[in-house]
């Protein structure tokens, strides 16, 4: 640090007052020589060096006052939104900052999803481990081990008594949720497995791999007992219809396909998406309105019924699909990179979205527009899960952080 | 003539950690699982640019690879290119830049080495694009060494004219040094190797607009002049909430 002559000059006058205020004489009259200063002592420097030292502490406990009440003042701006107690659970959607971000994980996240009755969520990581927190608290419970290499994707049973998962060393393993052990292995794919889901029964479940297959497994068992093929590469998504008679799953050859569950039959193949298709997510029946009113369908009887399907690609765009018809409805565009995560909220009438922009961004289905983007993580956002009663939302990034936001 | 530059080696592990051979394995690994868009290999101008915060900004975002060892020189890489570093991915682009540590070679068996990794590359992905890098200027003074890549860059600029999805990618020496032709500290530290902001700057910015062309899609990447980091966590631009 360089002063002016001019605050060298006052340094070492303050210096010097210092000095003769404190009885050092000797080291004072020193001082005045080396420095070629004038005896007498000016008053309006008496007590500044000791005013400076102590400022120092002053402004920075300052800073650290402004930094909290900028913090609080983002918060009330972003709350322009209703407050708490006013929220409704059709309309609420998440806002900044987040409520919690929490570390452990020692790799990318690779899937966040939500218990579907106790306040508790499960992260999985390329670090192959699968982490509950409590979402509530910001707790971080426990950590299931025993994958050997990434876990994928984590899905729980309808009650939540079981978790499944799929992990990269081919295996899948379902765990009990009481006792947090691994109560089954299965394996036969032959490569990464990519997700995994169960059926709405709970006895079977569904993956989807890199070997390009869909497999279904009794959970009674272990065994596989149907294997779906027909996509020509990774199949990276596999999802289940609420009445359990439709498997939809997507894929890198860029086509999204729909399989009648009991036949195996392909009924459907969906292509308009030019890149990798990442997920894909059944819109609820309560999304039927809005998607309709989006779709432009004019006359009552002419009303769509669905099954609708939304999916989410690498060429930046989400798609609303019209599984009956095999129709696109309607593109959604506004992320500048990967859609890596969709989830509809349980009002039926946003979108939810997470993507390597790095954002997560709210869309209004009726209006086919993005009705909100949060900057959620410094890195891509690999996942995004909405819970159906609470007002949360949860996400994980490759920055290995997962990051609990409350709606209103 | 071939040379030694030309023939596939790998390193020998004269230190005794197995450092080298780590550091392929951990890329074969990100091969198998990852599935960039791009990937840049060579040698420690490649590897250290991960360092740069113009990686996390620039790079990142367009699903990059780092393949870059330090002190590579063009038989190392050719030997990782053969032994599968490029096997399991289908990137859009790759980027080379080796032959600065082949040192003790003529300039003509360095540009011989560099183009037996273009032809290794060319094999292993033939419809990605590949860009070249030239060989930066190193030492603080005018010396051979500079001399010699000046000669390296011009026959490779000759060589690679008219290649299929090829091409070659010179930065100006000149953004390296002052007007006497003295390389400036403030880009390379060393006398070779780039600082992470102003050095990398001169390299990535072409760098990143070359590859951006080539993707035909500008992923929308972090500004680099202005700090932008710490804006409020909230960018909606809809009305109405």
């Amino acid at each position: 640090m360089v002063l002016s002559q001019r605050q060298k000059d006052e340094l070492n006058k303050a210096i010097a007052d210092y000095l003769y205020s404190n009885g050092f004489q000797g080291a004072l009259e020193h001082f005045q020589k080396e420095a070629g200063m004038p005896q007498e002592l000016e008053k309006k420097f008496s007590g500044l060096l000791e005013k400076r030292w102590t400022s120092v502490i002053r402004l920075q406990k300052k800073v650290m006052d402004l930094e909290t009440k900028l913090a609080e003042a983002e918060e009330e701006v972003n709350s322009g939104a209703p407050t708490r107690d006013r929220r409704s659970p059709g309309e609420w959607i998440p806002r900044p900052p987040e409520r919690y971000s929490l570390n452990g994980h020692r790799s990318p996240i690779t899937r966040v999803v939500f218990h579907p009755s106790f306040s508790v969520m499960v992260s999985c990581s390329e670090d192959a481990t699968i982490r509950v927190w409590d979402y509530e608290t910001g707790d971080y419970e426990r950590t299931l081990k025993g994958h050997t290499d990434s876990v994928q994707d984590v899905a729980f049973d309808s009650a939540g008594k079981y978790l499944v998962s799929c992990s990269a060393d081919l295996s899948i393993k379902i765990w009990d949720f009481n006792g947090f052990e691994c109560i089954k292995t299965m394996m036969g794919h032959d490569h990464n497995v990519s997700s995994v889901t169960f059926m709405p029964s709970g006895d079977f479940v569904v993956s989807s791999s890199r070997d390009k297959t869909i497999k279904m497994w009794e959970v009674a068992t272990g065994y596989c007992i149907k294997t779906y093929t027909g996509h020509r590469d990774w199949v990276r998504m596999v999802r289940v219809y609420q009445d359990g008679s439709l498997l939809a799953s997507c894929s890198n050859d860029q086509t999204v396909r729909v399989w009648v569950t009991a036949t195996k039959e392909c009924k459907a193949e969906l292509r308009e998406h030019e890149h990798v298709v990442e997920c894909i997510a059944w819109a609820p029946d309560s999304a039927q309105p809005a998607i309709n009113e989006a779709a432009g369908t004019e006359s009552k009887s002419a009303k769509r019924s669905g099954p609708f399907l939304l999916s989410g690609s690498r060429d930046k765009t989400l798609k609303m699909w019209d599984v009956s018809v095999g129709l696109c409805l309607f593109t959604l565009t506004g992320h500048d990179n990967w859609i890596r995560g969709i989830v509809f909220h349980p009002g039926g009438k946003f979108i939810l979205s997470a993507s390597d922009d790095k954002t997560i961004r709210v869309w209004d289905i009726q209006n086919k527009r993005n009705h909100k983007t949060l900057l959620a993580h410094p890195h891509f956002v690999t996942s995004i899960d909405m819970h159906r009663n609470a007002p949360y939302v949860i996400t994980g990034s490759v920055d290995q952080s997962v990051k609990v936001w409350e709606c209103r | 003539m071939s040379s030694r530059a030309a023939e596939a080696q790998p390193v020998e592990d004269i230190q005794g950690d197995g450092r080298w051979m780590s550091l392929h394995n951990s890329f074969l690994h990100d091969a198998k699982e990852k599935e960039p868009e791009v990937v840049l290999i060579g040698d420690s101008i490649i590897a250290q640019m991960t360092q740069s915060k113009l990686w996390e900004q620039m790079f990142e975002p367009l699903h990059c690879l780092n393949f870059g060892i330090g002190g590579d020189r063009t038989q190392h890489v050719l030997w990782r290119i053969h032994n599968g570093e490029l096997d399991k991915i289908e990137p859009k682009v790759i980027v080379l830049h080796v032959g600065t540590n082949n040192f003790d070679d003529t300039a003509e068996q360095v540009t011989e080495g560099i183009l037996a990794n273009v032809k290794s590359i060319r094999e292993k992905q033939p419809s990605s694009h590949l860009v070249v890098v030239g060989l930066l200027p190193r030492g603080e003074k005018p010396n051979a060494l500079r001399q010699k890549h000046k000669e390296i860059n011009e026959r490779l600029a000759d060589e690679l004219q008219g290649a299929p999805l090829t091409s070659f990618l010179r930065i100006d020496d000149k953004e390296f040094m002052s007007s006497e032709g003295v390389i400036r500290r403030s880009a390379m530290y060393d006398f070779l190797h780039l600082t992470t902001d102003i050095g990398y700057q001169k390299l990535c910015e072409p760098l990143l607009e070359e590859i951006q062309n080539l993707l035909g899609t500008f992923i929308k990447v972090e500004s680099t002049s202005v700090e932008t980091a710490s804006l409020a966590g909230d960018l909606d631009h809809a009305p109405g909430n």
